[in-house]
């Protein structure tokens, strides 16, 4: 059943609840030795729910049989229309737990609901970077980082937590539908210092958007789990300026183009470039992204050589097309093969092999 | 007069030169070289695609697969990802094991380089020479995790096993054993006015093309550039070390041959300090949560490899498999130049062109 | 010419070093403990949890489990359990993950057969592969020893 949250979760982005819901998962399946999880999932999803999941959990009989609803709903709605459904049993038990877990029983239900106070205000921080401001990228770089902390916790992980996040969820969307956001409780987790490599960031992002283009800079976040990574998205049409004013430019002069990569999201295409200074160790990554259909980057080898190669490589497998590379055809595969391999919907000509 | 045709060459990819399945389709006029196109593929096997549906743990194996020459490194730039992503602490001792091991495996690779470059140039004996020392280096590893090539020996958040005991001490005896096997090797070949002149010269490039060209390792050092991602980047425990980073001055073969040798000799300096550091005791496993899931996000990792830059860009959505994983492969960036530096050369000096560069087909091909 | 007598001195002092090549299949190559070779499997110990086919890279074991035939005891038993060798790239993550350590490795390495089907190996294979058994497993990646899924 925490198979639905982890899956859900999972598609929500939301790290902190993929993080601690996925250990119960574990320790439920294992006993089970099911091979194969999908077909457990559908069977507890359409079967009944409340037998095996009022067994697991005797605290919370209701509210977990509700994120077991099937998830035709997209990624951010399954808490929607489970929270005016199960509003009527939560709202009264949801904020008696909050209240409760206040001068709770054990402390650790306090720290446990702190803890998921937490996680929601991250998840809502994170939700406000995904509207594209970049004060919320920061605070949602910070969501990911502190995600990421959070990854480490021990097993301390009972499914009462995992129903606890559950909760936490459904009280935070329907604190966003009711158009709250919830900046109070964002306190708990002290925002952290901005990293070193914010300058470079912000030089950068002013650099592009004076001498380029004020467009051209998509977004521009510090990518803390790569180490700091300064990490600009840029406007396609705008690439081949920018990255000669990044290999060009005296403060930036990022001579040295370190790997490009192409990355098939099923919505868009996207290929990331990461490039350096070597004298001044001033390293960027910039993204641009492209859509699915007629994926086109302009090239950057008039640029960088370097990236001959490696656009090559991302053409072949991916499909992605980059006008003005002096000799794009396929590198890896046979020159006759159809099909780009690394798409995710690429279907393999044997399936057998 | 004499009709002249341009012939067109097939360096094909079954050749005993070429370090594995490398295809150069070579335009040659007369002797001499006027274009030529590597084609690469023949190894393809898919790594990025079938880490897609595995967990971290399982592509370790994949990843020794890949530069199967120094397969110990390879496993290290994933394992080193996946912890930088999650936060996740390695206990020192685990962390000494995984550097001894690599720059024991960064010996034992530019042995095999050595061996076979100078096989290329037509020395017939230092190639067992120099497989005689990796046998050494190769028995240790099999007394280390059992196998001889593909180790799989690290693992997210420590090393699988312990060194047996007894293991360390042998590991410090081989370091001045090394050593005099050094001299005696560079008593063979470095005087040898054969091999000079087959290599002294060949094969040039400045600096602004090595970095233009995104070459990395011994390749970019030849020029001048002193760029080694153990000083300038350090990870892992190498700024505990002193060692330092051979810089050639001409960016021709003979400076990359040189720098390749020096650094074997920093390599066992490297290990000499680490087996007197050695902790006598420790975990060799950090504190990993029981199912390995990053945090949804990306990360972009790079260490230094005996061929040069190894990175490894995984981009995550908060499951126990990558959704991309993308390895920046040395040899294969290396290989880039090729094209440019081979035009006008002979077809011998193609040979001592590409022994020079040390590319290891699997690794290109991923 | 001086490099070339020197070098020419190195080659020659090598012909006075002991030798360093074995005779191997004359005779046979003693491999260090952990050595990774061809498993050994007691069906005994086996409790059909599929750790090992799951954690397997590349999927090659194949086993089918069956309700113990003693009624008292509850559990399943092991059926079949085949090993594909074809594709087993002996990394010994099935090992490593066994909490019983059913299935281990062996110091036997030698697998060359003249035909494919031979490398298909079976249970009674498995159980009768018990020279060089390993004695170091270390599995930890075995749930009680806190490892990994």
């Amino acid at each position: 059943m925490s198979e639905e949250n982890k899956r859900e979760a999972g598609r929500q982005e939301e790290t902190a609840a993929a993080e601690q819901q996925s250990p119960p998962a574990a320790e439920q399946t294992e006993p089970a030795a099911a091979e194969q999880r999908e077909p457990a999932n559908t069977q507890e999803v359409s079967g009944t729910e409340p037998a095996g999941a009022g067994a697991e959990h005797p605290n919370q009989p209701q509210p977990d049989t509700m994120p077991e609803h099937p998830d035709a709903s997209a990624s951010d709605k399954p808490a929607e229309p489970a929270a005016p459904a199960a509003a009527n049993a939560d709202v009264p038990s949801a904020p008696a737990g909050e209240a409760a877990g206040a001068g709770a029983v054990d402390p650790e239900r306090e720290a446990k609901i702190k803890a998921a106070q937490e996680a929601r205000a991250k998840r809502l921080a994170a939700k406000a970077a995904a509207e594209g401001a970049t004060a919320g990228a920061v605070a949602g770089a910070e969501a990911v980082a502190g995600a990421g902390a959070g990854a480490v916790d021990p097993e301390r992980e009972a499914k009462i937590k995992a129903a606890q996040e559950a909760r936490a969820k459904r009280l935070a969307a329907k604190a966003a539908a009711g158009g709250e956001a919830a900046p109070g409780d964002a306190e708990p987790a002290e925002p952290k210092p901005p990293s070193p490599k914010q300058p470079w960031l912000d030089e950068a992002v002013e650099l592009l958007k004076s001498e380029v283009h004020p467009e051209a800079v998509e977004e521009a976040v510090i990518n803390e789990l790569a180490g700091d990574m300064p990490t600009i998205t840029v406007k396609a049409e705008h690439w081949r300026a920018a990255a000669e004013l990044l290999k060009g430019h005296g403060k930036l002069g990022c001579n040295y183009l370190r790997n490009v990569t192409g990355v098939d999201y099923e919505t868009h295409m996207e290929v990331v470039y990461f490039v350096i200074n070597l004298e001044t160790k001033r390293e960027y990554a910039i993204k641009i992204r492209t859509d699915r259909e007629q994926p086109s980057v302009p090239s950057a080898v008039p640029v960088w050589p370097s990236a001959d190669w490696p656009e090559r490589e991302i053409y072949d497998l991916l499909g992605v097309d980059f006008p003005g590379h002096p000799d794009l055809r396929r590198i890896m595969m046979p020159d006759d093969w159809v099909g780009h391999p690394l798409r995710k919907d690429y279907v393999p000509l044997d399936p057998e092999v | 007069m004499i009709r002249t045709e341009e012939l067109l060459l097939n360096v094909g990819p079954q050749h005993p030169s070429t370090h594995g399945v490398l295809r150069i389709v070579v335009k040659l006029d007369g002797e001499v070289i006027t274009e030529a196109t590597p084609v690469i593929g023949y190894l393809h096997r898919g790594t990025e695609k079938l880490a897609e549906s595995l967990n971290y743990t399982q592509i370790i194996p994949y990843t020794d697969r890949m530069d199967y020459v120094s397969a110990m490194t390879n496993n290290y730039v994933l394992v080193h990802a996946v912890e930088k992503m999650m936060g996740i602490e390695v206990p020192e001792r685990a962390e000494f094991l995984r550097l001894i091991v690599m720059e024991l495996q960064r010996i034992a690779s530019h042995l095999v380089w050595w061996g076979t470059y100078l096989l290329d140039l037509g020395a017939l004996s230092p190639f067992l020479f120099a497989f005689k020392e990796r046998e050494m280096i190769i028995d240790l590893f099999n007394e280390l995790c059992g196998a001889r090539l593909t180790y799989n020996y690290m693992r997210v958040g420590g090393v699988k096993w312990d060194a047996p005991p007894g293991w360390i001490d042998k590991v410090r005896d081989f370091v001045p054993y090394m050593e005099k096997q050094l001299k005696e090797y560079e008593r063979l070949v470095s005087g040898n006015e054969i091999f000079l002149a087959r290599v002294k010269g060949i094969g040039k490039y400045d600096a602004e093309t090595a970095i233009a060209y995104g070459l990395s390792g011994a390749n970019l050092r030849c020029t001048g550039v002193k760029w080694d991602l153990r000083k300038n980047e350090p990870y892992s425990l190498y700024d505990r070390f002193e060692f330092d980073v051979p810089v050639g001055t001409n960016g021709d073969c003979y400076d990359r041959y040189m720098i390749r040798f020096e650094e074997m000799r920093q390599s066992l300096r490297i290990l000499k300090q680490a087996v007197e550091q050695f902790p006598s005791s420790g975990e060799t496993m950090g504190k990993v949560p029981r199912a390995i899931r990053p945090p949804a996000g990306e990360t972009y990792v790079r260490i230094e490899s005996p061929r040069g830059e190894i990175g490894c860009h995984i981009v995550s959505k908060g499951k126990a498999e990558p959704y991309r994983l993308k390895f920046r492969r040395p040899s294969f960036m290396n290989l880039q130049i090729l094209p440019k530096l081979l035009v006008g050369e002979t077809m011998t000096n193609l040979i001592a062109i590409l022994g020079g560069v040390d590319i290891v087909l699997g690794e290109v091909d991923c | 010419m001086k490099g070339l007598i020197q070098g020419l001195g190195v080659t020659l002092k090598a012909m006075t070093t002991k030798k360093v090549t074995y005779a191997y299949p004359d005779v046979p190559l003693k491999m260090p403990d952990r050595f990774r070779g061809v498993q050994h499997f007691e069906p005994d110990k086996c409790i059909v949890c599929n750790q090992c086919a799951r954690i397997c890279p590349t999927e090659c074991i194949t086993l089918v489990g069956k309700p113990n035939p003693d009624p008292e005891k509850k559990g399943k038993v092991i059926d079949t359990y085949d090993i594909n060798f074809e594709l087993c790239i002996l990394c010994d993550l099935c090992t490593e993950v066994c909490p019983t350590e059913a299935i281990v490795m062996t110091n036997n390495f030698e697998l060359a057969a003249y035909s494919r089907d031979e490398l298909f190996k079976d249970r009674e294979w498995l159980e009768n592969n018990n020279t060089n058994v390993r004695q170091d497993n270390n599995n930890i990646g075995a749930p009680q020893r806190g490892g990994a899924k």
